[in-house]
């Protein structure tokens, strides 16, 4: 039997685990191994003028992390799941690149941080970086609805915004992985208005047609992998018009390409990225470009 | 020739409490910070006894168990779990992998909660192996 790994990261602010346990719908789709990361940030145990490096500290922190990820690990124990944990000092970024890398894993859940003014500036970059700097894809998990319940089926309807990219094709590629826990998956393409002004009618029927051929062309590779899907065109802002579309369409999570790649067009995709990493209330799956050969 | 006694487990205090005490009791200690390298030290080096964490990295103390139990080279060596996870945890998951397909496998020999004593660890080996 395949097993999949899913990485969670947790600063114990964001992801806890009804997070995780609203996950376990995965493992209809052979994620049987989770392992649990948390990173101890060095400046909190770091050199303090006349402490020294906060040794007692560190020793603290690491035991509360245990005794959680222990306690988590027991529930998913029970249940045959296979389980790790690390608990590491430093950086959160290399250490969750070199976490996933480490363990092969496939899937890297974070949650969104909760940050100050400042901080606010360079939010959704963390992801984005992450992305650039691995082939795993990342879910930044917004577990709770609006509603304040908890998402329980994340997969089950996702909208899957499409760019033409190579990332947003490997995204339908890996969608496929988890044909027994979606429903069915909404397709959508969105125009910037840019991309309208200044042609005529004609010319923007010939484009809408030429897209929604292209989008049918998706949904057809995703009904012949055995999963449900329809197409819908949509005309403005990238990144408000895809939450927009989650919002009218149910959808129960937000999937996109993300390259990593230097070049215009890749900084742009790479903003909608980060965009809807931070700023989406949907859980947001974003695909690399490179996604490494195992789940392929 | 002293006995060979393999260690498993990712945190490098314990692995140095469980060395000093295997060392000052005369036993050959081998160590190993996950249940993949633990299971290919132990199909190298045949070790005499087993001390096994269970939550690890790469893998963990219960697919290790059920590989050297499984492994008719390695099967008969004793194994002690010595984890923070609880026994009664450890025999579920056994129960549910059972459950999935995979062979029962036996009780391990001696399950302690962590932390141990070094007496109660120093006897303990001394009771498996002599």
């Amino acid at each position: 039997m395949e097993s999949r790994k899913l990485l969670f990261v947790t600063q114990f602010e964001e992801l806890w685990f009804d997070a995780l346990q609203s996950l376990m719908d995965l493992r209809k789709a052979e994620f049987n191994h989770v392992v649990f990361l948390h990173v101890i940030e060095r400046e909190k145990v770091a050199m303090h003028r006349g402490k020294g490096y906060l040794k007692d500290e560190e020793t603290k922190l690491r035991e509360i992390a245990n005794i959680r990820f222990i306690d988590w690990a027991e529930s998913l124990f029970e249940q045959g799941m296979e389980v790790g944990a690390y608990i590491v000092v430093g950086n959160p970024l290399p250490k969750i690149i070199s976490t996933a890398e480490e363990e092969l894993v496939d899937l890297i859940v974070t949650g969104r941080h909760k940050r100050g003014k400042i901080e606010e500036l360079y939010a959704g970059s963390e992801t984005v970086e992450i992305l650039r700097r691995t082939s795993t894809p990342v879910l930044v998990y917004k577990y709770m609805l609006p509603s304040g319940k908890v998402n329980e089926r994340p997969f089950e309807r996702p909208i899957l915004a499409m760019d033409g990219s190579p990332a947003s094709h490997r995204a339908v590629d890996y969608l496929l992985k988890f044909k027994e826990i979606i429903k069915d998956v909404i397709v959508i393409n969105v125009a910037g208005e840019k991309d309208i002004k200044g042609s005529s009618a004609m010319e923007i029927q010939a484009t809408r047609k030429e897209q929604r051929l292209k989008l049918d062309e998706v949904c057809d590779r995703l009904r012949d992998g055995g999963i449900e899907a329809d197409a819908h065109l949509y005309v403005g802002n990238i990144c408000e018009q895809i939450e927009k579309a989650a919002r009218e369409r149910e959808a129960t999570m937000i999937v996109a390409g993300a390259t990593g790649k230097s070049g215009l067009k890749e900084i742009f995709i790479g903003n909608v990225a980060k965009n809807l990493a931070q700023y989406s209330t949907f859980p947001t799956l974003l695909v690399p470009a490179n996604i490494k050969p195992a789940i392929k | 020739m002293s006995k060979k006694v393999l260690t498993v487990d990712d945190d490098p205090d314990i692995i140095a409490f469980v060395k000093t005490v295997l060392e000052e009791n005369g036993y050959s200690p081998i160590v190993a910070r996950n249940g993949e390298v633990g299971l290919s030290l132990a199909r190298d080096e045949k070790p005499d006894l087993v001390i096994l964490d269970v939550l690890m990295p790469k893998q963990s103390g219960i697919r290790m168990y059920r590989e050297l139990k499984s492994d008719e080279a390695m099967k008969d060596i004793p194994v002690v779990i010595l984890s923070g996870i609880a026994k009664r945890t450890f025999l579920r998951s056994q129960e549910a992998l059972t459950e999935f397909g995979d062979q029962s496998v036996p009780e391990p020999d001696v399950y302690i909660e962590k932390p141990v004593e070094p007496d109660e660890l120093a006897e303990t080996v001394k009771r498996l192996i002599g």
